[in-house]
């Protein structure tokens, strides 16, 4: 009886602990790590239906197809930009961080025995070829691909998975839609320019305390869909911006975008496109005498910008998907392997691209030769949850997108210096 | 030791026993109340949140007195590669007279007199994986909207138009339409006109139309209109008279929510659009919509009789609108839903009825068991007419017929 008392007396207290504990547990995070004060329509209006509280399921058939027998390859699939755009350097370093993964995948024996062998697939965006391109690798057979950089293409290439059935990681797209279309068949292991806008924004209204900030942007779906969250992040935050240009791709004087910042007094400006675009427009704002702050997309991040740039990059801050000098055994070792390999650095595409091969691998490895199974295991959010790959750890939401942290990077010196992106100290804190 | 742990006096027993008889027995009566007054929370194995009872077992009379002015379909028979269908995995399927023809994954599937025969590549069509189909009123042509290209059945002999030898945008063709002497598809590179009289092609993207992007996913026609479902551009409407386009997107400009229901497209991603007897109804991942020319109604899983939230794929048919779910398929005429779905272990199927737009607390959802279903609960394709239904799914074709 004694006994029994006491075993009641600890479960009371027992009981006391944990629902305090409850009560005490972290909010869960507003999606996509928005930061309470730029919710969507949060100070006003509390939405009728949030779309990605759960994962999507895909509810099909496919997962009983047995898995093929005398095969000589295990094929996957790469959809890239490799030839006739201004994305090849970026492809390029795409692919071979994705041929360093087979490379060392088939050292370790592939897949039973069986090599794997990648599928290349030039991504050329002209009326719709990613689609063509992923029929492609549906008639070769591919267990999974990985792709692209470029908006569009990955959206048409995502949109025709569905369809096709064909597993698809995307390591190189900050596109933060790619994910917000539902399509149960991708996930995205490469932070949005959701998590860059909010990086920036605590940056540059909360830390700075800039409040006139100008963007100038390039005229395509980079430019226009990537600063959408910045742009409605300052108007939450009650400094909507003071002006938004466009340029072409391709253009190279900027003097109207420059005149119209003068024009409208901004305090700072943010720059959205490519490397080498970004880096003329600092060279001619400063040849104009403007001294006002500027910052820039992750796309910045780049010894292009740098070597174009020179001294007129100091102070220059952007973000940046990943650490390139962190302390990370993994990463160090690629770097060594890449180079080695290549002969080349890698950038923030290889990184991405060797961690994405790396875990289309583990799955196929872990789930067998059918492409509903590495769907599944793809996507279970357990499997790589947490996944420490090159690029650090990455931390998938229920739409499997990538919110592990992002890294802001300064140039001082004539060298990007990195630090923890204020998002991540935000939510840390919460 | 261990034994003894387990021994409580008699008064501890009969304390423990009582505890539990009166902790289930209230957890029961919770349970049975809450079937009786329709409370939401209590789980449905299926749909989340909505409330069921199951009554006589294949009582046709009574489903059909439930379902009012909607149709109702039953005595399923489908058909899988082992009955002659080229592959398992129907992606669409139109009744074309006396025969039905099924797009699947292994080539179109033509079912005439009973017997099923196969045509694929090696007739002529560009790509065995067949997405849409439809049969033009005026020539009795079939279309193909295959994974390579649209291909043209007429007279026995297949012709296919691709990007190389035609003004197609994009060689993969999520949706045919056929309206008079014009032929529409919706590609992966942008909305394609046809012309069959003059040989003449129109092509509408993002640089001459108000669409967001060039990618377009659904097309249907309809009193001198055009809906395009624009993938990421909502809802794109073209006046065949005036050339002129308007669109229809998600005003609260987010893709993670929606803010309001029945203000608008619910999601810029829409998957699909048809329109009959003055109605487009509009099929999204995020949920479906009504539009009467003035007025948006929204519909989700939650909140209706919907099945899910992720619509593959629509067609009305008159008043009646079919949503194609990866949980089933529910039908719909703006009053009644009613949806089919297999049961959850496999030995028949279920049909779920509810007698208003949308739940409330006098709006229930009842559920009918019956003795046969749809082939699978993943659907991509329908179509139905005033006596029967074929639905395309994940796992093969399943043939209805309507109950009177």
């Amino acid at each position: 009886m004694k006994r029994f008392l006491t075993f009641l007396i600890f479960s009371f207290f027992l009981g006391l602990m944990i629902f305090p504990l409850s009560g005490q547990e972290k909010k869960k995070l507003n999606y996509g790590k928005t930061p309470d004060d730029i919710v969507p329509y949060g100070r006003f209006h509390k939405a009728y239906i949030n779309f990605f509280d759960t994962p999507q399921l895909f509810t099909g058939a496919g997962r009983e197809k047995p898995e093929p027998t005398g095969l000589k390859e295990v094929r996957i699939g790469f959809l890239g930009p490799l030839d006739s755009t201004a994305l090849v350097p970026q492809g390029k370093q795409m692919l071979n961080g994705c041929i360093l993964a087979i490379e060392e995948a088939n050292k370790e024996g592939g897949y039973k025995g069986i090599p794997f062998k990648l599928m290349v697939h030039n991504d050329f965006g002209l009326w719709g070829a990613a689609a063509n391109k992923v029929v492609q690798m549906y008639d070769e057979h591919v267990w999974a691909f990985l792709g692209s950089i470029d908006d569009i293409n990955t959206h048409v290439a995502l949109r025709a998975t569905l369809k096709l059935e064909i597993p698809m990681v995307n390591s190189g797209d900050p596109d933060p839609t790619l994910c917000e279309t539902r399509i149960p068949w991708m996930i995205h292991i490469i932070s949005d320019d959701r998590q860059s806008c909010y990086a920036l924004a605590e940056y540059i209204y909360k830390i700075k305390k800039l409040k006139r900030v100008a963007v100038i942007r390039v005229d395509n779906r980079y430019g226009r869909v990537g600063i959408k969250e910045f742009r409605e992040a300052a108007r939450r935050l009650d400094h909507p911006l003071v002006l938004e240009i466009r340029y072409r791709e391709g253009d190279t004087d900027f003097s109207e975008q420059i005149q119209r910042v003068q024009n409208v007094s901004a305090d700072a400006v943010l720059l959205w496109g490519n490397a080498e675009e970004t880096a003329m427009i600092i060279n001619q704002i400063r040849a104009k005498g403007m001294t006002l702050p500027i910052f820039a997309s992750d796309r910045a991040m780049s010894p292009v910008l740098l070597k174009m740039a020179g001294k007129n990059a100091e102070g220059l801050v952007t973000t940046c998907q990943y650490n390139p000098i962190a302390d990370n055994p993994k990463l160090k070792a690629f770097q060594k392997n890449y180079k080695e390999r290549f002969g080349i650095e890698p950038d923030v595409f290889a990184a991405h691209a060797y961690d994405g091969m790396n875990i289309i691998i583990a799955a196929i490895r872990k789930a067998g030769l059918n492409r509903y199974k590495i769907r599944d295991v793809l996507t279970d959010l357990k499997t790589f949850q947490g996944y420490e790959g090159v690029t650090g750890k990455i931390i998938f939401d229920d739409a499997w997108n990538d919110i592990g942290s992002i890294w802001m990077t300064k140039v001082q010196n004539g060298k990007y210096v990195f630090s923890p992106s204020p998002l991540d100290t935000l939510v840390s804190n919460k | 030791m261990f034994q003894k742990k387990l021994i409580y006096p008699n008064g501890i027993k009969v304390l423990l026993v009582t505890i539990l008889i009166l902790t289930v027995s209230g957890f029961s009566l919770k349970i049975k109340d809450a079937y009786l007054q329709g409370d939401n929370s209590v789980p449905n194995k299926t749909t989340p949140g909505r409330n069921y009872r199951i009554l006589s077992p294949g009582n046709y009379s009574e489903i059909v007195k439930a379902a009012g002015e909607m149709p109702v379909y039953g005595h399923w028979k489908s058909f899988t590669e082992k009955d002659g269908l080229p592959a398992h995995k129907a992606y669409c399927v139109r009744i074309d007279g006396d025969r039905v023809l099924v797009g699947t994954s292994g080539g179109l599937g033509v079912y005439e007199n009973g017997k099923w025969r196969t045509y694929t590549v090696k007739d002529g069509i560009a790509h065995n994986g067949i997405l849409a189909i439809d049969v033009s009123k005026l020539t009795g042509d079939v279309w193909l909207g295959t994974l390579g290209g649209l291909t043209r059945w007429s007279a026995g002999k297949f012709d296919t138009f691709t990007q190389l030898n035609s003004g197609l945008a994009n060689n993969v063709i999520y949706s045919v339409i056929c309206d008079g002497k014009d032929v529409w598809a919706a590609t992966g590179g942008g909305a394609g006109h046809y012309d069959t009289f003059t040989d003449q092609w129109e092509i509408y993207m993002e640089r001459n139309a108000p669409m967001h992007e060039p990618w377009t996913y659904g097309v249907c026609a309809g009193d001198g209109k055009i809906w395009i479902a624009a993938w990421g551009g909502g809802v794109i409407e073209y006046n065949t008279k005036t050339k002129k386009f308007r669109d229809y997107v998600d005003p609260d400009e987010q893709m993670e929510l929606d803010v309001f229901p029945d203000d608008g497209v619910v999601h810029d991603i829409t998957t699909g659009v048809s329109y009959d007897d003055g109605i487009l109804w509009v099929a999204t991942y995020f949920g479906v919509n009504r539009y009467d020319g003035a007025h948006w109604n929204t519909y989700f899983d939650h909140d209706s009789g919907l099945l899910s939230n992720f619509n593959n794929f629509n067609r009305a048919v008159g008043s009646v609108v079919y949503f194609c779910t990866d949980k089933g398929l529910s039908t719909f005429n703006g009053k009644t839903w009613v949806s089919y779905q297999r049961s959850e272990n496999n030995t028949g199927g279920k049909v779920l009825i509810t007698n208003g737009p949308k739940l409330k607390n006098d709006v229930k959802t009842k559920t009918f068991s019956v003795p046969t279903s749809i082939s699978h609960n993943f659907v991509i394709g329908v179509d139905a007419n005033e006596d029967e239904i074929w639905v395309a799914t994940s796992y093969g074709v399943s043939h209805g017929e309507r109950i009177k």
